[in-house]
């Protein structure tokens, strides 16, 4: 068998994005907002690193500021999607047949909705913005985790520590929570690190399409769509953020396939 | 069998129906009222009034939803306040090209991903394996708009092999037709294959390892010959599944496509309704969209049952 490849590079990738957030707090490059008419489009040069954009302003800045958005809603709207799918999930699993076919019919038409377009639905209801982003992004996301957490219970219940528990009178609450969720820990975190991938990549693409984050704030999905209306004169402009957000996604990605060989395949065999 | 297709069947229709209401009840929630939005702020609150009346909106929700889902069954999907038009209408018009862009993806994807995932099942370990692992990471992250973007400055703008945008009928030419899509249907491709190109691995492999490939060998069939006639028709049949719904995902997913090369395709429609927040063209669209998906997952279940014959001799009486 092969070592554990993906994890390390993919907490290395993880590790710059968080690295780039962290440092945005307490130095940027320029003011991020600040614009410079004289200096439109300016290759990188030692004043800006990454060159300006249409409006004069550091893409280096830009890009740094954008991974506090990136990170929040990624981590945001996907805790919101793990716990509403662990209650979700248990409730269904738990329950007698009749709540257990309503949650799961439920969930059964979430799943039927492709890609972004539930995103985009919710986003037409709520409004743009940062935290309708979130919103948005983890209802997206309850309906994978809640069939996820369905599943593991179901497996789980007919094991013999959870008859023990039951036959010494552990209620199903106690038992999911105490028993059952100490089982589920491993495949949870690994869908939550690459779940966390794809969110940052819906929200860009949000961003992109002009329903996610405002300008003059930053995104990386939001740049982009700016470097686009250029791309054929400045192609430069579109190079960091692009560049940032394959970054940031595949870090994500790597660590949650990295942990998955590690946590899942080798606690089932 | 016949009770496993009608099981399907009943189960499509049931996903149909919650997904109908779902739609119905979130685009209730946003808020303004369509009246006003329709007739303008300039509007009397009699003609308001009116138009509230034959649109039903003072009626309790759930007449709203039969009347809504009645008149969906009969085909009228609403007008769209924003265009004018009948809704069925204007998704039509725009059906052939988010049509065409999936069908095209999805057939570069899976002949793509079946090539390299079934090489490098039989070469596990190579480097051709680990470079469609590597392949399988960078498709999966790589953001579309993103790579979209490069493609056109490279493929399209210096070397010129396709428009940069827009899109031509087949009517006005099959190779002009076909040039426009190539580029976003390539991109879509590398997105889709992925998951692919590690489920025809994977398949390839647990073919390999069946008992057949051994008594085939056993019988001392050459392996090569094993592989073509056994292990090949074998790996096919499990990755159908994963095919006919991501075809059904990609056909909601070309938004972003369609976006960056301007092709006038559903996904279009879908944003500006959703930017414009015109409810029955997005209510129309979101419907129509998660119809296919639905239909498309039901068709592939069938396919399955047809390509399976375990399944297909349980029709003898003996069902489990």
């Amino acid at each position: 068998m092969k070592k554990h490849s993906s994890l390390l590079p993919g907490l290395l990738l993880v590790a710059l994005i968080l690295a780039m957030c962290l440092i945005s707090f307490f130095w940027l490059p320029m003011d991020p907002n600040k614009m410079d008419t004289a200096n439109r489009f300016a290759l990188p040069t030692f004043s800006h690193w990454l060159g300006t954009d249409q409006f004069g302003r550091d893409v280096l800045s830009r890009v740094m500021i954008a991974s506090r958005s990136a990170l929040l809603v990624g981590l945001g709207s996907v805790s919101v999607g793990t716990a509403a799918g662990l209650l979700l999930g248990s409730l269904a699993a738990m329950a007698g047949p009749r709540l257990q076919a309503l949650i799961m019919r439920i969930i059964d038409g979430f799943m039927a909705f492709p890609g972004i377009l539930l995103a985009m639905m919710l986003v037409a209801v709520l409004g743009k913005g940062l935290i309708n982003s979130v919103i948005a992004i983890g209802i997206f996301m309850i309906p994978s985790f809640s069939r996820l957490v369905y599943s593991m219970i179901l497996e789980n219940k007919t094991r013999l520590y959870v008859k023990a528990a039951r036959s010494y009178g552990c209620r199903s609450g106690q038992i999911v929570i105490s028993h059952i969720f100490p089982d589920m820990l491993p495949r949870l975190i690994t869908q939550f690190s690459s779940a966390v991938g794809g969110a940052i990549l819906t929200e860009s693409s949000l961003s992109f399409l002009g329903l996610g984050i405002q300008p003059p704030s930053a995104s990386w999905g939001l740049m982009l769509s700016e470097a686009r209306q250029f791309v054929l004169s400045y192609p430069f402009l579109a190079v960091a953020p692009g560049a940032v957000l394959l970054v940031a996604a595949l870090g994500f990605n790597l660590v949650g396939d990295g942990l998955n060989d590690r946590l899942v395949k080798r606690g089932s065999r | 069998m016949f009770r496993l297709i009608s099981k399907r069947l009943f189960s499509a229709l049931a996903v149909m129906f919650v997904v109908s209401l779902i739609t119905f009840m979130v685009l209730k929630w946003i808020p303004g009222d369509p009246a006003q939005l329709i007739l303008g702020t300039e509007a009397t609150p009699e003609s308001l009034e009116a138009l509230r009346t034959s649109m039903g909106l003072n009626l309790p929700w759930t007449a709203q939803y039969a009347r809504w889902l009645g008149n969906l069954l009969q085909g009228d999907w609403g007008t769209s306040y924003l265009f004018g038009e009948n809704v069925r209408t204007l998704i039509l018009q725009r059906l052939p090209v988010t049509f065409s862009l999936t069908l095209f993806s999805m057939i570069l994807a899976v002949c793509f991903s079946a090539g390299l995932g079934i090489v490098s099942a039989l070469f596990q370990g190579s480097w051709i394996d680990r470079l469609s692992r590597s392949l399988m990471q960078l498709g999966a992250a790589i953001p579309a708009f993103w790579l979209g973007m490069i493609f056109m400055i490279l493929f399209a703008a210096q070397l010129h092999w396709f428009p940069v945008t827009g899109y031509t009928p087949p009517a006005e030419g099959i190779s002009a037709y076909l040039h426009s899509l190539a580029l976003p249907s390539i991109i879509l491709a590398i997105g889709e294959s992925g998951v692919l190109i590690r489920l025809f691995r994977s398949s390839m492999l647990s073919a390999l390892n069946q008992d057949f490939m051994q008594s085939a060998q056993i019988k001392g069939l050459p392996r090569t010959t094993a592989i073509l006639k056994y292990a090949l028709r074998s790996a096919m049949i499990a990755p159908i599944t994963v095919i006919g719904s991501q075809t059904a995902k990609l056909f909601g997913g070309t938004v972003i496509i369609e976006t960056i090369f301007a092709l006038p395709g559903i996904g279009r429609l879908l944003l500006t309704s959703v930017e414009q927040r015109d409810i029955q063209l997005l209510q129309g669209i979101v419907l129509f969209i998660t119809l296919m998906v639905v239909l498309f997952n039901f068709i592939t279940d069938m396919l399955v049952i047809a390509a399976n014959p375990l399944i297909r001799m349980e029709s003898g009486g003996n069902e489990v």
